[in-house]
């Protein structure tokens, strides 16, 4: 018996250590991003490494803010926060409409079978006539043009029409005797009972919008219209890579991810195990 | 006649809660769709040029090298990593997941965090460390007496820094499907198994792995796909070098329509890269339903 809880301590140790030996290499890069970007210049680029600076110097994010970097933090934040309530406001009507309307309109599902054309081909073959769209539309270097297209997500309709399959019909019966609109039993008592979706859709739209790259890339060709994403890769030039500018713009734009996700790991997580889509 | 007013009132409403996405989704997926096809017919140039040219840009298409060449790349390089995309993640989750280990939590934060980043700042950050000068990597080799390698000059060295980011941002994302995965398996057999005295490498082979099948066939595919159409992550380690040894199909969609200004060409090159995502995906429904993820 001795031997057997000898045993278990060896295991626990072992599988411990591992774990953390894991964790460790998982996040080594970001900290060796973070510290490297408070290094004075000359330090930056000086053997032997070392993981620490000497001093904690700012002046890498000095001349990226000097720079106008924060022009691109606001692109970016308008991008995320109006393409994310377009997406849920549409996402939420669209995935409701298809649930509760599901029985007494016989082409629901074929309606959804449209949506899903969305995942089974993905946009970024299509970014040559995606771009003709965009001009066509006069929404050339608009920040509208890389948000318009990109707000109709499958996923959160997907989302929101299991949800809805998944609450009794019964509930807008009894909502309709008692005479309310179809808009208004929407509104005053289905869209909140979708809370839980709609805080996972938030985190997930919000962070591909901040995250978005190829859209905004053929899109904005006005550097004040950038996004951090484009404003980052200005950073690497066909000469090489500017890079005390690149790791602290890198580190500016990772922080209003981080903060969603330390406030809200959970849906985070819960989102992609309900689901198992990211984006 | 009040049923019937109730009919055509609830059709109007859906029609209402659905036509914003449907509408949104017409304009910027289905009829770049259609244009694709369209475009590839012609020598648009994005300009002004727009001739009919029947078929000459997919008989071009499959005579073009650079294009074989690029698509072979890319397929190997799927191949290549599918292995690690799907066994380091089951790997991780197993590990995490075992009631053997301590501070499991914390373990599984530091493993996704890197899945938060932008791919473009997920490639910037691996790149850093595989400079060639004053990267850590090479400094590690030399502390142990080893000759830098030139990370950015040789194709192989240059595709395995794509590879190991590639991986270091999916791992944590994966990581959680298979915990939901291992989750779902009843502890009971577990017990069971040791009871008649099974050790935990057997457990893990003859209960863990089949009884996850369906999360690992579906991370296999998410992890085609998602290879297949690699992109920007190469933008921040690469940008497709040296010469194109690290430029795969998408970014050569985009460097023939909007470098070269082949509108028409590009598009023939998306619709065929289309209809083979689409016979992946084909592929995906027909097995995913024992999943019952989508």
């Amino acid at each position: 018996m001795k031997s057997a809880a000898a045993n278990r301590k060896v295991q626990v140790i072992g599988f411990t250590l591992l774990g953390m030996l894991t964790a460790f290499l998982m996040i080594f890069p970001v900290v060796w991003l973070l510290f490297s970007s408070f290094k004075p210049r000359a330090e930056m680029f000086a053997y032997p490494l070392k993981l620490f600076p000497s001093v904690f110097d700012f002046s890498s994010y000095k001349s990226v803010v000097d720079g106008g970097f924060f022009v691109y933090v606001k692109n970016s934040f308008f991008l995320a926060v109006v393409g994310t309530i377009i997406t849920l406001v549409i996402s939420s009507f669209c995935g409701y409409a298809l649930a509760i309307y599901r029985n007494e309109i016989r082409y629901t599902n074929k309606v959804f079978a449209i949506f899903l054309l969305g995942t089974l081909i993905p946009g970024d073959i299509l970014t040559v006539p995606q771009f003709a769209v965009i001009s066509a539309l006069g929404l050339y270097n608009n920040i509208w043009g890389v948000i318009l297209p990109v707000v109709t997500t499958t996923t959160g309709i997907f989302m929101y029409r299991q949800h809805y399959m998944s609450i009794p019909l019964s509930l807008a019966e009894s909502a309709r005797i008692d005479g309310a609109s179809e808009f208004k039993i929407f509104k005053d008592i289905m869209f909140p009972l979708g809370t839980s979706v709609t805080i996972t859709l938030t985190i997930f739209s919000f962070m591909w919008r901040w995250n978005d790259y190829i859209l905004p890339l053929m899109v904005l060709s006005d550097q004040k219209k950038y996004t951090i994403q484009i404003a980052i890769k200005t950073f690497i030039g066909t000469n090489g890579i500017d890079w005390s500018s690149i790791l602290a713009a890198s580190i500016i734009s990772i922080i209003p991810i981080m903060i969603i996700f330390a406030f809200l790991q959970k849906y985070v997580v819960g989102g992609i195990a309900a689901t198992g889509v990211k984006g | 006649m009040h049923k019937k007013n109730q009919a055509f009132a609830h059709t109007r409403a859906f029609w209402m809660f659905v036509s914003p996405a449907l509408i949104l989704f017409t304009v910027f997926f289905l009829v770049p769709l259609a244009l694709a096809i369209g475009f590839s017919f012609t020598n648009y140039d994005g300009w002004k040029t727009m001739d009919f040219v029947g078929v000459k840009n997919y008989i071009k298409l499959f005579t073009d090298g650079d294009f074989y060449a690029t698509l072979k790349r890319t397929f190997i390089y799927a191949i290549v990593n599918l292995p690690f995309k799907v066994a380091l993640p089951l790997l991780v989750a197993s590990l995490v997941c075992s009631k053997y280990m301590y501070g499991k939590t914390l373990v599984r934060t530091f493993i996704y965090i890197p899945v938060l980043l932008s791919a473009l700042v997920a490639g910037i950050t691996i790149n850093w460390m595989f400079g060639e000068e004053y990267g850590l990597v090479n400094f590690i080799i030399q502390s142990m007496g080893g000759t830098p390698l030139k990370w950015a000059m040789n194709a192989g060295l240059a595709t395995t820094v794509v590879s190991v980011a590639s991986n270091w941002v999916s791992i944590g994302f994966y990581m959680i499907m298979f915990i939901g995965g291992i989750n779902n398996i009843s502890p009971e057999l577990y017990e069971a198994a040791s009871v008649d005295g099974a050790n935990k490498v057997n457990a893990f082979f003859k209960i863990t792995l089949p009884l996850l099948a369906p999360t690992t066939f579906i991370v296999l595919l998410l992890s085609t796909v998602n290879l297949l159409k690699e992109y920007t992550l190469v933008q921040g380690i690469t940008t497709g070098g040296p010469g194109t040894s690290t430029t795969y199909i998408i970014q050569y969609i985009f460097n023939q329509g909007f470098t070269q200004m082949r509108y028409g060409y590009a598009s023939a090159i998306g619709i065929v890269v289309g209809v083979i995502f689409i016979i992946i995906a084909g592929i995906q429904f027909k097995f995913s339903n024992g999943g019952g993820e989508v």
